[in-house]
């Protein structure tokens, strides 16, 4: 029965097969391979950002220009001829987009969710849904166009403004873009809300009106809550769109002082052009990058701040998203 | 008393529906906005006012009218009527835009005869396989890998050389045919033997062959080009022809639908030729012949092209799904079927959430020390390019497969593992081809997503000005990047309102074909 061929072909591939060992590996390597990507991410990023601070440079054995924490974070002017390398000033203006970004879509996101999850039909859902999906489809690059090319024409019409680029036409772009994100996100946890609350509600005599927004919006408030977080760190994150639209010439912005953060609120300053981190980015590539100078190290230093504000608020939307969920059975 | 009973039971609906219509209206205003975007673009592009009146009238009435009165005529008897009509409507554009595509890299990136000596060294060690899974003997796994990879690599060394160092050259077309045509009839021949019958099978199969050396000779006729004509035969008109046999063997209800492609293709025909009689001069648009296949780059809006860039965007897309699916599928099993309930796998699951989240341009960053300043790869290449979107697309591919995955019910793996397979076993034969079409639909529109990237090119540093590349190591261009060097370098309005217009709806046209692609697959096997 041993030397029976049948058999031996039933009981040759083994769990421990090379064969098997080998498939697991290729299938481990490549799941071990997302988390190689974030450690050189982040390695990449540490390590080139460490190049160009003065107060690391030398354990890293640099030597050449290098730039000091306190002329990075408390600067106020951006620009690699002086050099000045104030990072506030970017931070300023991608905080200004984020700011007028999420005041366009955070409403909007909200009635659309709250619209989907309560009021549609599923026959309209099923109409709305995909065309929702198309906004956040569109390449940013073209987003970018959009801003210049059809809505900087229609603001300077109401307003006046002076030249192509300015950041208003920025913020109603990403606004567009990261819209989707809000509703979808805040539909999902609208969803979630057991029919037994809303039922109840009815129960006491509730209009849908008084269901929708004294029930199911408080019962989702958690996962709108990250919704918000999530879009926003989105909006900060985006560079095409804001490149074309916000121009490339670097504000002044004195983070030592307070009328410089008010000034964040002024819309007035929303009709002129700024360059957000990530515009940065794109415009310090002209220079040399490979050469591995002080403009080279910078761009590392400025994608490590972007890095770190967008995870901070990725987990941070997780974490909401989690610990304030309400729990249903 | 009464007094209370009445206002107990008036409820004010005004809140109510005001709320409701206010809803309402923010649900339209994205997508409204982005209508009136897109009708702007499509009118910079398009000029369509630039036509004369009689021209707009003239295909009113012979394409227009009849179209939406026979498109209403199939809605009225039946949606599926409709449906097949739309789908023999936008099935051959979608398959002949793909067809130019492949037609382009033919013509302007990969000789033929390089082509073939690859396919050739390629086709040696397939061979080799299919040998030793035909002898009885057993061989041990490692042999036998070991022999294949062996091979693979010989053959790659040795064949392609010797290929191209042959005396007599065979033409374009006949390369085509062998290379492409040759598994394409077979492929289809063998499925329509499964369908209808050995016969049709065989009648299939040397139809598609026959027809696709027809398109290549008709077209070295005809001046239209051997490649353009095997290309266009094989992934346009094969498939158009399938589809139409499909309806008529298997829909004969449906079959009036195909009455909607005929009347447009028709009443385009008639239109064209009355308009030429009529002498009256169509819309200067700015997406045409010219505009698609020039490379030019200059200031003079009406020069330029955007070739270059549709020839690039191709070619990056075949890197980066050569390298994010297999990983990101791989990836995924990994997660699904293998990874025991630890702390390591709980780590990568955290990871890939957050990596979706990470900015395009940190990805770009990424490439650049990476691949650029560490691995010593020059800037801006085809190969750098991928493989940085690749990377960007990966955490996409891999939450997409996972759900296709998750997807394959358990008693499927149950009655795999009962009948005795191993675990790889089950992967291979019952976990993937159950997940195939969402890991298909997933993988397109993660490569939607890449079509469209533009920073992580910028930052990986692809040139400003840019040509057709012709090996690993040239700078690419893409799509996205020529309307990012329109948009920047000619910032003017008159580049804004008419080549970047043009240039947006070619871009988008491709993305949504894709996304069209993908709707497609899904809805076809959710039906099933």
């Amino acid at each position: 029965m041993s030397g029976d061929a049948a058999t031996e072909g039933l009981t040759r591939r083994t769990q421990n097969s090379s064969r098997e060992l080998l498939a697991k590996a290729f299938f481990f390597g490549c799941a071990a391979l997302s988390v190689a990507t974030t450690l050189s991410i982040i390695g990449l990023l540490v390590y080139e950002a460490a190049k160009f601070f003065t107060i690391t440079a030398p354990l890293l054995g640099i030597d050449g220009p290098t730039a000091t924490l306190t002329e990075f974070f408390t600067g106020s002017e951006w620009g690699l001829q002086g050099p000045n390398l104030g990072v506030m000033p970017l931070v300023a203006v991608t905080l200004m987009v984020t700011f007028g970004a999420g005041l366009i879509a955070i409403p909007l996101g909200v009635a659309t969710a709250l619209y989907l999850s309560e009021y549609a039909s599923e026959r309209a859902r099923s109409y709305l849904k995909p065309a929702l999906e198309i906004l956040a489809g569109v390449p940013s690059i073209i987003y970018g166009i959009f801003a210049v090319a059809y809505i900087t024409p229609v603001l300077d019409t109401l307003f006046g403004v002076d030249g192509l680029f300015n950041v208003a036409s920025a913020c109603i772009v990403v606004g567009i873009m990261i819209l989707p994100m809000v509703a979808s996100v805040s539909e999902d946890a609208m969803q979630a809300v057991p029919d037994d609350l809303r039922q109840a509600g009815y129960g006491m005599g509730a209009t849908k009106y008084d269901v929708s927004t004294g029930i199911v919006v408080p019962a989702a408030a958690s996962g709108i809550f990250s919704s918000f977080i999530l879009a926003l760190s989105r909006a900060i994150g985006e560079t095409m769109a804001v490149t074309l639209a916000g121009g490339s010439l670097a504000r002044s912005f004195d983070p030592t002082s307070l009328a410089s953060y008010l000034s964040l609120f002024d819309p007035d300053s929303y009709l002129e052009p700024g360059m957000t981190m990530t515009a940065a980015m794109i415009q310090l590539l002209t220079g040399d990058v490979t050469g591995g100078g002080l403009a080279y190290r910078s761009l590392f230093a400025v994608g490590l701040v972007l890095f770190v504000i967008t995870l901070g608020m990725n987990v941070l939307s997780d974490l909401i998203a989690r610990r304030y969920q309400e729990e249903y059975q | 008393m009464s007094n209370a009973d009445e206002r107990f039971g008036r409820v004010s609906r005004r809140i109510g529906k005001l709320f409701r219509a206010v809803l309402f209206a923010s649900t339209l205003a994205g997508i409204l906005t982005l209508a009136v975007l897109l009708v702007y673009v499509a009118n910079d592009a398009f000029q369509p006012l630039s036509a004369d009146p009689g021209w707009h009238l003239v295909f009113l009435l012979t394409l227009v009218v009849p179209t939406v009165a026979t498109g209403w005529w199939c809605y009225r008897r039946s949606y599926g009527t409709l449906a097949t009509g739309l789908l023999g409507t936008v099935m051959p554009g979608i398959a002949a835009l793909y067809a130019g595509g492949l037609a382009a890299l033919f013509i302007d990136v990969i000789p033929t005869l390089v082509w073939l000596s690859f396919v050739i060294a390629l086709a040696v060690p397939a061979g080799v396989v299919v040998a030793l899974r035909r002898t009885d003997r057993s061989i041990p796994f490692l042999a036998e890998l070991g022999a294949v990879l062996g091979v693979t690599a010989g053959s790659l060394l040795v064949v392609p050389g010797l290929v191209q160092g042959l005396p007599t050259v065979p033409a374009d077309w006949m390369v085509l045919v062998l290379t492409l045509g040759l598994p394409e009839a077979f492929l289809l021949g063998r499925w329509i033997e499964g369908r209808w019958g050995r016969r049709d099978g065989w009648i299939a199969g040397a139809a598609i062959l026959f027809g696709s050396a027809v398109g290549g000779v008709l077209g070295t006729a005809t001046g239209f080009g051997a490649i353009p004509g095997v290309a266009l035969t094989m992934f346009a008109a094969v498939p158009t022809a399938l589809y139409v046999t499909i309806v008529l063997r298997e829909r004969p209800e449906r079959r009036i639908g195909l009455l909607l492609p005929a009347v447009i293709v028709g009443g385009a025909l008639a239109g064209e030729l009355l308009v030429g009689a009529l002498g009256l001069t169509g819309p200067a648009a700015w997406v045409d012949w010219g505009f698609l296949t020039s490379t030019t780059q200059s200031g003079d809006p009406r020069s330029v092209g955007i070739y270059s860039g549709i020839v690039g965007t191709i070619l990056l897309m075949f890197v980066v799904a050569a390298i994010a699916v297999p990983a990101g599928v791989g990836a995924a099993v990994y997660l699904e079927e293998y990874a025991p309930d630890t702390t390591f796998t709980r780590i990568i699951d955290v990871n890939i959430s957050n990596l979706a989240g990470v900015p395009s341009v940190v990805y770009g960053l990424l490439g650049l020390g990476l691949f650029v300043r560490y691995a010593g790869q020059p800037t801006g290449t085809l190969l750098v390019g991928g493989a940085t979107l690749a990377l960007l697309v990966f955490p996409i591919v891999i939450i997409s497969a996972r759900e296709a995955i998750r997807a394959v019910p358990d008693s499927a793996r149950q009655a795999s593992y009962g009948m005795g397979a191993t675990r790889w076993q089950t992967v291979k034969n019952v976990v993937l081809p159950r997940a195939f079409p969402g890991i298909l639909t997933g993988t397109i529109l993660a490569l939607s997503r890449a079509i469209g990237e533009t920073a992580p090119l910028l930052v990986i540093g692809a040139a400003q000005v840019f040509g057709i590349p012709d090996s690993w190591t040239s700078t690419i261009g893409a799509m996205p990047l020529q309307l990012y060097v329109w948009a920047s370098t000619y910032a003017s309005p008159a580049f804004y309102t008419t080549v970047l217009a043009a240039g947006i709806v070619v871009l988008l046209t491709a993305m949504l074909s894709m996304n069209s692609i993908a709707i497609y697959v899904r809805n076809h096997y959710e039906q099933r």
